[in-house]
């Protein structure tokens, strides 16, 4: 009898968690991709993997120059 | 037994119904899903203009641990590192020399998760031991180790953690099944989540403004998104066809990405409440066992099973750039905080930096 009542409590947690998903408002996809897209675009060049470094001196991890100060 | 069967008859009660209930919704929503389904992402891609991928060079690399680095973290200062080994041990970086600033001895080995507080003035760490202990690396000439606090305990390994932006508290993923989210000060647990059929592999939260959600992944291929107030899950995708070891919300908050033992790394959008995109190639086997994006979103970064990370074009869904140079299976990849640079960590001991 609690195996049953177990099984039942967790069914209706998956239903429940299904109601749940189900009530969800939903946007085409054509609206994200343009949203995603649009984000990229603004952010494009702040993105230094992407884009590069204006210069290596900006790169914190540029190559350390051979000559140093003494 | 009059009252049994009344209780048995009511619709909500029985099991019978709840199933039936919920193959239904299950068909709803997947109608739903594929009602909204308008364009590809590729097919729009298309129309952008091309650019060129800068290549990605190594820079630095941290040797220090004796076996499989299995997690590491940037520190919110962008130069310092916290990793964490199957060797038992915690060591901090200083990612700009390349040198080790300390170390931290563990009670048992396989330290599977690290993290840095935001503050930069804490590490969590933890692993087979099922716990999360907290270190405070500022405050005079104490070791770390010595001021140690256990915050969490879960009956299986502790496989990630995170801050939920404040030091205050930290949020955990367990083989357990379990994510849960603990004061670090009392070590009480604030609030459990379950809805996990298997293993807790993977977290992420949300971009600070968009509120007290996160995202796991774990080994029933389930990707769920929670409220971290209520602690119910909101939202669900499982397409991925074996565990997910990793998930990463895009900057945007609206979307996010995954990578899976299938060796996939898929798109979901949270607004469409479906895929969008998928990153795979037919040479690639191997799982992939965490991903990362860059700072707007364009790149998608993975790392492998078969010993390289790569970058992909989240838009046209093509791989632009492969790093060699581990000798075993990368662990992790993740972008400094200002976005100038990618560390990747591998079983083959050492911790490398990209840029």
């Amino acid at each position: 009898m609690d195996m049953m009542v177990s099984t039942l409590q967790q069914q209706r947690a998956v239903t429940e968690q299904l109601r749940r998903e189900a009530a969800i408002k939903r946007v085409p996809v054509s609206v994200v991709v343009s949203d995603i897209v649009k984000y990229i675009n603004e952010h494009e060049q702040e993105d230094c993997l992407l884009v590069g470094f204006s210069s290596q001196k900006v790169n914190p991890f540029r190559e350390k120059s051979s000559c140093t100060v003494l | 037994m009059a009252a049994d069967t009344a209780v048995a008859a009511s619709p909500e009660e029985t099991l019978e119904s709840l199933l039936r209930e919920a193959e239904a919704l299950k068909q709803k929503l997947e109608e739903e899903r594929q009602k909204l389904n308008d364009v590809s992402l590729s097919c729009v891609a298309e129309r952008l203009e091309t650019i060129a991928f800068p290549n990605l060079k190594l820079r630095r690399m941290l040797k220090g641990h004796q076996s499989k680095v299995l997690c590491s973290d940037w520190s919110p200062d962008k130069r310092h590192i916290v990793s964490s080994s199957q060797d038992g041990k915690v060591m901090v970086w200083d990612a700009f020399t390349a040198t080790k600033e300390l170390t931290i001895a563990m009670p048992s080995t396989w330290v599977m998760a690290c993290a840095y507080a935001p503050s930069g003035n804490l590490v969590a760490a933890g692993g087979l031991d099922n716990k999360v202990t907290v270190f405070p690396l500022a405050g005079g000439e104490d070791e770390p180790a010595a001021r140690k606090r256990t915050v969490a305990t879960h009956t299986s390994y502790m496989s990630c953690c995170l801050f939920p932006n404040t030091d205050r508290q930290i949020l955990t993923g367990s083989g357990d099944g379990t994510c849960a989210l603990w004061d670090v000060e009392s070590g009480q647990l604030l609030q459990s989540f379950q809805a996990h059929a298997a293993d807790v592999m993977a977290l992420d939260l949300a971009p600070s403004d968009m509120g007290d959600t996160f995202v796991s992944g774990g080994c029933d291929r389930a990707v769920l998104v929670w409220d971290m107030r209520t602690g119910q899950a909101v939202q669900a995708f499982d397409t991925h066809d074996s565990d997910v070891n990793s998930v990463k919300y895009h900057p945007s908050g609206d979307s996010l990405v995954t990578g899976s033992d299938d060796s996939c790394c898929r798109l979901f959008d949270l607004r469409a409440d479906r895929e969008v995109a998928r990153y795979s190639k037919e040479s690639i086997i191997f799982g992939v066992n965490s991903v990362e994006w860059s700072v707007s979103g364009r790149l998608v970064f993975a790392g492998y099973s078969d010993y390289t990370a790569c970058a992909w074009d989240a838009l046209r869904g093509a791989r632009v750039c492969v790093l060699c140079g581990h000798e075993h299976r990368v662990t992790r990849v993740q972008l400094a905080p200002d976005g100038t640079a990618l560390s990747t960590a591998s079983w083959d001991a050492t911790i490398r930096i990209w840029a």
